[in-house]
Formats: structure tokens, C-alpha cells, sequence
């Protein structure tokens, strides 16, 4: 992006007083030297995904506040991008991206529309000191999730009162100083604190802000609100009961459905679509609406099945409810009996779905622009719902075989591609799911001839089970241990964006057998993984020397 | 325990949401398509191209004109004409310059609406014995011979007007079935077809109905620019727009088995296609696609008159045509109803050739899938205002676009040249 001659001055103010006031501690060496000396410890810095940035937006000023704007693209680790938020930076362009993103909200904030509802106070003229700080210090904390210092405030304060009196302009001056709050890493960046705990001078445990950006964003998706930093600051996250107390709260608020779509979201993949392609000669009915349609289809038969029914994740994979809009029906063949945007639907027993998987948006997006893909269909179900990751082929594998798509089936050009030694340890433990899937095409349309041959779903996995099609699939991953534990694993690598070490094993095998006992809710997973130690347990990035032996502070 | 959940989208509510049901299992069978192609049945004798001589058309399409003669010939001097067709003068707009193109007739009277003050100067119609459309009258020794070999082919339209630059081309290419069906495509309007029997064999069944139905519901493209099968579509109720066929099946395909009054929406200027005697040939493809004619006897005069209304003078510009010459030729032709006398046959024998896609077809309330061919015209509120034409944002009167602002205007006595101007 190109700056203006307007906003360049403005950047450099802006910059200049931003980076005066902020206390922020990225882990230089320099800074590594003098933890010993100190009783905060910067432990993670996470930056905030595009959801993230627009739910706080939209919950610390207004809906009506419009981002328009291209975020920074993000990383997928271990399986999460979540884990991948943790070793994101920020590009020149991205920054000037969130630059201009940032003034824009500025000027919608604090213009004549949301002002009013925004504004804690009414300035008595040009340069009101008092209204200034009020405003700074009240969606300061907000932003940053934790109050801000003296001297973050003083720097806002002296920015917007500088503005102010350049163009004589109360709000002229505040949207300065909006602005520098809205491009500061410690609002772009979750800034996670370790700090002494008062029980030991030997013993780190996570800030109280820290741990309440952690339930807000696992929950709710967004920043924390008033409510929870006020326990934040009181301490009363630091005891039992305050914190069951917000966790109550938070998973019965209608926002956390946003906390588990959002998790949902990250978990499988979803943020895929932006990027998908379809052969339009071999798929003519793919086109952005149905793109968009099969994501929210998804999205839509989660919040049913899991969040509106409570209902049993395991039944991701054989339940049938679902919901359609007008184009989803024409893919999948079926009319449209309903004047809504979206009717609820359940598809009929020979249809041969099961469950979310059969669904067009795993089924289209597992796959190839022109055909369907066995193999990246099973990596895609190992990977997102085992925690089992495939690692990639070698360099050298001749895919010709595989990819004439005008010959036989999918299934006898895999077959003949196995019989190469070097291919088989893989793809005989990831394709025999996706073969079960074949009469699903690269669109997920419904079909059971390939080049007019009829196609085999019958599947057999490396350990000798057997199953049939989907819905044969669908039973069996229903039954897999596997597909709790990989859930609890994955909400707990969610929520405190990290990979678990070994030393959790135990702990995520209770967890696992907790999430059984509650009879597979996702809601109470959530809930229990919150109230435990590990969910806020400090870990000490390496090569930061620490001043002690660090422990996980029970809350 | 979660007590409430906000929906995910602002767009669905949930309490509103209706249960679907699948198809239920049918008594008799029931196909249902969309139109998504549908242009005048008018057969290419040529190899390549859109203008080429060939079997239809000897001489090629319609020879273009040089305006200016065709102006001086009607009165005007040269200089009046070259000012009249330049296309650098400020005046030769639709207000003025274009629309002095109606008063060409004697005593500079409007040809559009008084045609006859006007010589016919000559359609050349299709000299070709090839046609396409259906035996309407049953008559095997009249008419043209199809491209498969059937006698019999009433389609007089395509005789008269054939050559004619716009209406001529290979399938889906000529200029005026690419322009109304761009817009039909586009969302303009969206034709249904359902085809219901009551046999047991949909291929071969002696009891068929087949409805034509407006809907409410656009269609949609894919990826490949097409339109998209399988799209579901309401039925809307219309007072006009609706035509229903008795028919019967054989080995696929669909031939009426007692012609009908009906009025279709017109791919074309007209807007309201009234057929007389119409029948349908209609074949159910392996590919489940619908192909084949509508036939029947049209009144000829509103189809003029559509083009009159379409601005006569950009007709006449762009597809290189006299009307007065269109005029005199429909009026020649006209071959219904066959007993009268020339001069008052008001109809002519036309066909269309429409082209659908599967669809799935539901009631006007989207409740149910359509499951028998009836009439909606009861369900229909009442027409509130005549259809009019294209160009309805827009006043036209007599052919020519009427701009009360401007202080010369076209017309018998209207001075030309910019120096006689005061």
C-alpha cells in the first residue's frame, strides 16, 4: 500500500509516541539478560487471527464498525492455526494493512454515527484532558486486555491532545490516539505474562489478564469484557470459585457458539475454502455461492447437532441433519421446499451420506480442481479427526497413473500406484477411508460410476477392519477412540496454543475420559478443560533462563 | 449448560426454519425443467458464419442499406440526408437526428405506425425448402421439410422472415436470440416446463400434460458461464403467461394430441408470444435435457408492433431492415386462419425452438414439489397494467422516443439543417 503524503506525518506520529509509551517485551537476548531481575516474564506472544481481530472489534465499539481489510495470511501447526499464531510476526505490509485498517475504525468509531454511543463522556472543549483519559483508559484496557501503564496512557493522552490542538478538533486528536491503541502489538498480539506467584517467590503462574484472554478467546472468540477483567484485576480468577464462576458464565452465554465455531473453524480446516478451486468443465455447478454455501453448511450442522442440541460429537459422523440453501440442493440433487435462505434437511438413507464429513464442503475440499482424492480424503480424516499427520510423499514418486482421470476408477489407479513398495506404508494406512468415500466425486455429488465403471467402497484399514461406504465410515469412526482423544487434545492445543507435551499424556487420557462420562458435549469439554491447572499451566519459552524452577499455578 | 444460542449467521433463523422432506413417491410420473434457451425455430442453411449464402438463404442475409438513398428516396434532399446519417452531428441523436428516420412516408409521414405510406421495398424471405417447427395443420403437401426428413413443417415466420440479418444464424448464434436469451439467463424472466403422465412409462404414455409456468426464481450459472441444472424453481401464478399441453409420449418424445389457445413469455420484443392451434414437439433426452418446438399460429401484427415499440429507428439501424418491408411481408404471408381471405389473415404459423434443463419445479408457496400439470391462473393476482415494452422507463410514442425537454424535435414539418434552424 501505497501511504499518502497525508498519512505519512500522521504514521510517524503515530509511530513515534506508539513506540515511546509501549511497554511491550518482545524476548530479545537483551531482554532474556534482565528476567532474572524482574517478576514478569513474557511467555508467549500470539498474533490475533482475523476472527479474533473481527469479534473484538465488533464487541469492544459496535457491529456496525465495517473492516474491510485483507489480514495477514495464517499458519496451520500441528494441525491449528492457533498453534501457528504463536510464531506469526508482522510484515511491513501487513502493518501498513492494519494501519489503514486501524484509521478506518478510528474515523467510524468517533464519527457522528457511533460517537455518541461510544463515548464515555462529553468534551467540554477542544482539549479536554479528562474525557481524553476516560476514553484512552477505558478501551485501552479493552484493546490491550489488561489496564494500561502510566505511561501507555500518558503517550495516548499526549497523542490525542497534540492532534487536538493541530486541528483544533476534540475528536480529531482522539482518533490519534484510537489509532495508536489499534496498531500497538499488545492489541495485535495476545501478549501472554508469567508472573511470581505470591505464594512463592519460586513459583510462575499466568497473569490474571493473561487467563482471562485465554478463557475469553476460547469461549467467546473476542476479548475479554468488562466482567472478566474486573476479575482479572480483583483476583478473583486466582480462586476456585471466582474462576468457576466465569467459566460458568462464558459457556452460558449465547457468544461461546462464536467460541466453538471459531474452534471448529481451526480444527478442520475450514478457512480452506477462501482458496478452493474447481475445473469448471468437470464441475459446472461449482461456483462461489455453492463455495460459500458448503462452509456454511458446516458451520450450520455444528452449531445444531453440537452447540443448539448438545448433542454427542461423535455424531459428526453419522447424523444426516443438516441444513441447505437453494444452491447446496441443486448439487445435491434434492429440491428446495422452503422460501428461507436456509431450511433444515436430513438426507434420506439411500442418499449414503453420513454425518458432516459426506458432506459438499469436506467432500470438495478434500479433494482435486477435477477429480475426487482418496488419498487426501483419508490424510484429511487422520490428520483433523485421529491427530494422525501423514507425512508428504517423496520427491521423486511418479503420479502419472494416478492422475489419468479418463481410465477405470480412482480406486484401480491407487490400487496399481500401491503396488510401488515406497508408497504403500502411507497410502495403505490413509486411502482405505477415502475409498470408502468414491461415490461422492471432487464436488461431493452424488455418483456410483466412474468412466462408466462402477466404483468399489468397500474398504479394509491396515489393522484389518473392515467397513462399506460411508456410512460404513461413518460408524467406524463414531467407535474409534481415537476421534475423542484427538478432540480433547486439540481443544486443549486450542486453548493454550501450544502442542501438548508428553507430560500431559495422562492428563489428556482423564480428559478423554471425562469428555466420555459427559456424554460427549462439547460444550462441557470446554468447560473442563478451562477449570484446570494445565489449561494455565506456564511454560518457559526456550532459552529464557528463569529464576527459579517453574510450576503451574493451581488457580 | 448452555441455555441459548445466538445463530451463527444474521441471515438464519432458526424458529423459521421448515423441516424438508424428500420427494414423495409419485402415482404417475412427473419430469420438470427450466428454459434455459428458446429462440425462433429458424434453420441455417449455411456452413459457417451468420451471413453466408447457403440452402435457406442463396443470396445471404438481407443486404445492408445505404441510408442516405434510402432518405433521399423518401424525399429528402441529399444535404438533409447526409446531415440526417452523420455520425459526427451533434443532432443525430435519438431525440432528433434518428427519429427524423419515421417521417419518411408520404407527405413525410411516420412509417411505423402507417406503414403503408411507405412502398415496400422488399424482404427477400427464405427461398429454401428446409425448415424446422411442427405440422400444424396436418397437411404433409404444404410447408417445409424438417432437417430429419418430416413433412409438413408450418413455420411461414421463417419463410417471411429468415434472411433477415438478426433472425438469421446457426443455432444460439444469431444476434437477436443471443440478446434475449443473454437476458433471460441474466434474470429477465425464468420459463418452467413440467411434463406429468399418468402411465407407467414416462417414454411412452398416452396421457400427458405438459405446463409452461413462469417463476419467480433466477437461474444460475456455474463456473463454465452455463446455467446450472437441478436449481429449484416456484411456480408463479400468472394471468397471461401460462400454456398447457395435452399430449402423449413415444419413445421419448412428446407431440401434442389436441392443439391449444396459449401465451408464453416472448424471447423477443413482444413480450407476450399468443399462440393459436399450439402444439408442442418436445423430446425427454438421455441426458435428461428437454428439446424440441412450440408451435401454433401467431397474430403478427403485435410482433410488428414490438419492434415499432423497441425504437423503429434503431431497429431498423442495428439489423439492417425497413419495417414497412417487415410489414408487408407478414401481411403477405400470414397463412391464418387459412379460410379468410389474405387481407384478413391475422395470424401466421411460427415455431419456437426451446431448449431446457432438469429442474426441480415446486408450488408457488415452495411447500411441495409440483407433482401434476393444472393451472395457477386462478392463483394469479390480477395484471396491473398492460405488459408493455422493453423500454418502459422510457417514453415511446409511435416508435420514436419523445424528449419533452428538447426544443426541436422530430416530426412531419421539423426543419433539418442547422442553418435553417431559428
Amino acid at each position: 500500500m501505497k501511504l499518502s503524503r497525508k498519512t505519512v506525518p500522521l504514521c510517524a506520529l503515530v509511530l513515534t509516541l506508539l513506540f515511546a509509551a509501549t511497554e511491550f517485551n518482545p524476548i530479545s537476548a537483551e531482554s532474556r539478560d534482565q528476567l532474572e531481575k524482574t517478576d514478569q516474564l513474557t511467555i508467549a506472544v500470539r498474533r490475533l487471527t482475523e476472527s479474533q481481530y473481527r469479534h473484538t472489534i465488533r464487541d469492544v465499539f459496535s457491529p456496525e464498525v465495517e473492516i474491510n481489510a485483507r489480514f495477514e495470511p495464517e499458519q496451520r501447526e500441528g494441525g491449528l492455526l492457533a498453534i501457528g499464531s504463536a510464531m506469526l510476526s508482522l510484515t511491513s505490509s501487513g502493518f501498513e494493512q492494519y494501519f489503514a485498517l486501524a484509521s478506518s475504525i478510528s474515523d467510524q468509531v468517533l464519527g457522528d454515527e457511533l460517537r455518541e454511543s461510544v463515548m464515555p463522556c462529553i468534551p467540554v472543549a477542544a482539549i479536554d484532558h479528562d474525557c481524553v483519559r476516560q476514553f484512552v483508559s477505558r478501551f485501552g484496557e479493552l484493546l490491550f486486555r489488561r489496564p494500561l501503564s502510566a505511561a501507555e496512557l500518558d503517550a495516548r493522552v499526549a497523542t490525542a491532545e497534540t492532534g487536538a490542538s493541530q486541528a483544533q478538533d476534540f475528536y480529531a486528536g482522539l482518533k490519534l490516539a484510537l489509532t495508536s491503541l489499534l496498531v500497538a502489538p499488545e492489541f495485535l498480539f495476545r501478549v501472554e505474562t508469567a508472573e511470581l506467584s505470591t505464594a512463592s517467590a519460586h513459583e510462575y503462574r499466568l497473569n490474571a489478564y493473561s487467563m482471562a484472554t485465554r478463557l475469553s478467546f476460547l469461549f467467546w472468540d473476542t476479548t475479554p469484557d468488562k466482567i472478566l477483567l474486573d476479575a482479572a484485576a480483583s483476583g478473583a480468577l486466582y480462586a476456585e470459585s471466582g474462576l468457576q464462576s466465569q467459566i460458568a458464565r462464558l459457556s452460558e452465554s449465547p457468544q461461546m457458539a462464536e467460541g466453538i465455531e471459531a474452534f471448529f473453524v481451526d480444527m478442520m480446516q475450514i478457512d480452506g475454502f477462501e482458496n478452493m478451486v474447481k475445473d469448471p468443465a468437470i464441475y459446472p455447478k461449482f461456483n462461489q455461492l455453492v463455495s460459500d454455501s458448503a462452509r456454511e453448511q458446516m458451520l450450520l450442522t455444528i452449531n445444531d447437532l453440537l452447540i443448539t442440541n448438545g448433542g454427542d460429537y461423535r455424531d459428526i459422523f453419522t447424523s444426516n441433519k443438516t441444513f441447505i440453501n437453494r444452491a447446496l440442493a441443486a448439487v445435491y440433487r434434492v429440491p428446495y421446499t422452503s422460501q428461507e435462505e436456509w431450511a433444515a434437511y436430513e438426507f434420506p438413507e439411500d442418499s449414503e451420506r453420513a454425518g458432516l464429513i459426506t458432506q459438499i464442503g469436506p467432500m470438495s475440499l478434500w479433494a482435486h480442481p477435477g477429480t475426487s482424492s482418496p488419498t487426501r480424503r483419508g490424510i484429511k480424516i487422520h490428520e483433523i479427526f485421529m491427530c494422525e499427520p501423514t507425512p508428504d510423499p517423496p520427491a521423486d514418486v511418479d503420479f502419472s497413473l494416478v492422475q489419468d482421470s479418463t481410465k477405470g476408477t480412482t480406486r484401480g489407479r491407487l490400487l496399481d500406484h500401491m503396488e510401488n513398495a515406497g508408497c504403500s506404508s502411507c497410502h495403505g494406512r490413509s486411502d482405505p477411508a477415502g475409498l470408502a468415500l468414491e461415490h461422492f466425486d471432487g464436488l461431493g455429488q452424488f455418483r456410483t460410476l466412474e468412466n462408466g465403471v462402477f466404483i468399489d467402497v468397500s474398504a479394509t484399514l491396515y489393522d484389518g477392519s473392515k467397513f462399506t461406504g460411508a456410512q460404513g465410515l461413518g460408524e467406524f469412526l463414531h467407535d474409534d477412540p481415537r476421534i475423542p482423544s484427538c478432540l480433547v487434545r486439540n481443544v486443549f492445543s486450542y486453548g493454550v496454543a501450544q502442542l501438548p507435551r508428553y507430560e500431559d499424556r495422562d492428563y489428556l487420557q482423564e480428559q478423554t475420559e471425562l469428555f466420555a462420562n459427559n456424554g460427549y458435549r462439547i460444550s462441557t469439554l470446554f468447560e473442563e478443560i478451562a477449570s484446570t491447572a494445565e489449561f494455565y499451566h506456564v511454560r518457559i519459552p526456550e532459552g529464557i533462563k528463569a529464576n527459579s524452577e517453574v510450576i503451574a499455578t493451581t488457580p | 449448560m448452555i441455555k441459548s444460542i445466538r445463530p451463527i449467521t444474521n441471515f438464519v433463523l432458526l424458529p423459521a426454519i421448515l423441516l424438508l422432506t424428500p420427494v414423495s413417491v409419485l402415482a404417475s410420473w412427473t419430469r420438470s425443467y427450466v428454459i434455459e434457451w428458446n429462440e425462433l425455430a429458424h434453420y441455417y442453411g449455411a456452413d459457417t458464419g451468420v451471413v453466408e449464402p447457403g440452402t435457406d438463404c442463396p443470396q445471404g442475409t438481407n443486404p445492408e442499406f445505404n441510408w442516405v438513398e434510402v432518405l433521399i428516396n423518401a424525399g429528402y434532399t441529399r444535404e438533409e440526408a447526409q446531415w440526417l446519417r452523420n455520425p459526427a452531428n451533434p443532432t443525430r441523436s435519438p431525440v432528433h437526428g434518428q427519429n427524423q428516420m419515421a417521417f419518411r412516408g408520404k407527405d413525410r409521414a411516420n412509417v411505423y405506425i402507417n406503414p403503408e405510406s411507405y412502398p415496400d421495398t422488399g424482404l427477400i424471405g427464405v427461398s429454401g425448402n428446409i425448415g424446422e417447427g411442427i405440422n400444424l395443420d396436418g397437411n404433409e403437401d404444404t410447408g417445409f421439410v424438417s432437417p430429419t426428413g418430416e413433412a409438413g413443417i408450418d413455420n411461414t415466420f421463417y419463410k417471411t422472415l429468415g434472411c433477415w440479418k438478426t433472425y438469421r444464424g446457426p443455432e444460439r448464434l444469431s444476434s437477436g436470440a443471443l440478446q434475449f436469451n443473454d437476458g433471460m439467463r441474466n434474470g429477465s424472466w425464468t420459463m418452467v416446463i413440467v411434463v406429468s403422465g399418468e402411465g407407467v412409462d414416462p417414454m411412452n404414455d398416452d396421457n400427458v400434460m405438459v405446463g409452461f409456468y413462469m417463476s419467480p426464481d433466477d437461474m444460475v450459472k456455474g463456473g463454465d458461464g452455463n446455467v446450472v441444472e437441478d436449481y429449484t424453481f416456484r411456480i408463479e401464478p400468472h394471468k397471461k403467461y401460462e400454456g398447457l399441453f395435452p399430449a402423449r409420449t413415444e419413445n421419448g418424445i412428446i407431440v401434442s394430441t389436441e392443439p391449444v389457445t396459449a401465451m408464453l413469455r416472448d424471447p423477443g420484443y413482444t413480450r407476450d408470444l399468443e399462440l393459436q392451434e399450439a402444439q408442442i414437439k418436445l423430446e425427454m433426452k438421455p441426458d435428461g435435457s428437454l428439446r424440441g418446438y412450440v408451435g401454433g399460429y401467431r397474430p403478427w401484427r403485435p410482433v410488428y408492433d414490438g419492434w415499432v415499440n423497441a425504437r423503429g429507428p434503431v431497429i431498423e439501424a442495428l439489423t439492417w431492415v425497413e419495417l414497412p418491408s417487415v410489414y408487408y411481408a407478414l401481411k403477405k404471408t400470414a397463412d391464418y386462419p387459412a379460410a379468410a381471405a389474405q387481407s384478413d389473415r391475422t395470424h401466421i404459423s411460427y415455431a419456437l425452438r426451446v431448449e431446457a434443463l432438469p429442474a426441480f419445479v415446486v408450488s408457488p408457496d415452495a411447500s411441495e414439489v409440483v407433482k401434476k400439470v393444472v393451472s395457477y391462473k386462478d392463483q394469479a393476482p390480477q395484471l396491473t397494467e398492460p405488459s408493455r415494452g422493453l423500454f418502459s422507463r422510457i417514453q415511446i410514442v409511435d416508435g420514436i422516443v419523445i424528449d419533452s425537454r428538447l426544443e426541436h424535435r422530430a416530426g412531419p414539418d421539423a426543419i433539418i439543417l442547422p442553418s435553417s434552424n431559428p
